[in-house]
């Protein structure tokens, strides 16, 4: 029972992912690129180290998974940000969407 | 076969879409976008390979790469912001 649940996490998960990388090759522009796929894959890894959490039991295995998926999540979010906050000071624009124009 | 190596197999299919997008990226910052999502995909690799061999001391080498990584993206991108000067 415990391994079916965990399969049913990890196959959450890469379905998770696979839409964050099916979103940077959709979106025509930097921005629409960068927010979608970051969000997405930080939810896939979180998802994916609960599966195998879920899967192994508590341990000394799943504890220190656990530490890897807490440090993913503070850091992920914040280089994200800095990639963002460099193409926004160096003065890359934003593109005038079609809708505007009709 | 088991079920990790075919989650093992879609991640790395993944990693190599993600290094598409790194390599044919109009701009300087989609680069640094696909090398990031294809250091996120090898920890999450690294984690399912150390389930699937039951080893935990592989679990550092993912902590390890992760801070690498993090610390990789942020010089890149203020390495670009700032025109050559750090």
């Amino acid at each position: 029972m415990r391994e079916l649940i965990g399969n049913m996490l990890m196959v959450v998960a890469l379905v998770f992912i696979f839409s964050g990388v099916f979103g940077l090759f959709k979106f025509k522009d930097f921005y629409p690129r960068i927010l979608i796929s970051s969000k997405v894959d930080t939810v896939g890894l979180i998802t994916l180290m609960l599966g195998i959490i879920v899967k192994s039991g508590l341990n000394f295995f799943s504890l220190k998974v656990l530490i890897v998926m807490v440090l993913f999540v503070i850091t992920n979010p914040l280089s994200t940000h800095s990639i963002a906050r460099s193409a926004y000071n160096s003065g890359y624009k934003i593109k005038k969407e079609k809708s505007e124009k009709l | 076969m088991k079920f990790e190596n075919i989650v093992l197999m879609i991640l790395a299919i993944l990693g190599i879409a993600s290094l598409v997008r790194a390599v044919l990226g109009p701009t300087v910052w989609d680069r640094i976008l696909g090398l990031n999502l294809l250091s996120s995909k090898i920890v999450m690799a690294i984690v399912v390979f150390a389930f699937l061999v039951n080893k935990s001391y592989l679990l550092d080498i993912a902590i390890i790469y992760a801070l690498f990584g993090f610390v990789g993206i942020v010089m890149i991108s203020r390495f670009v912001e700032k025109r050559g000067e750090l």
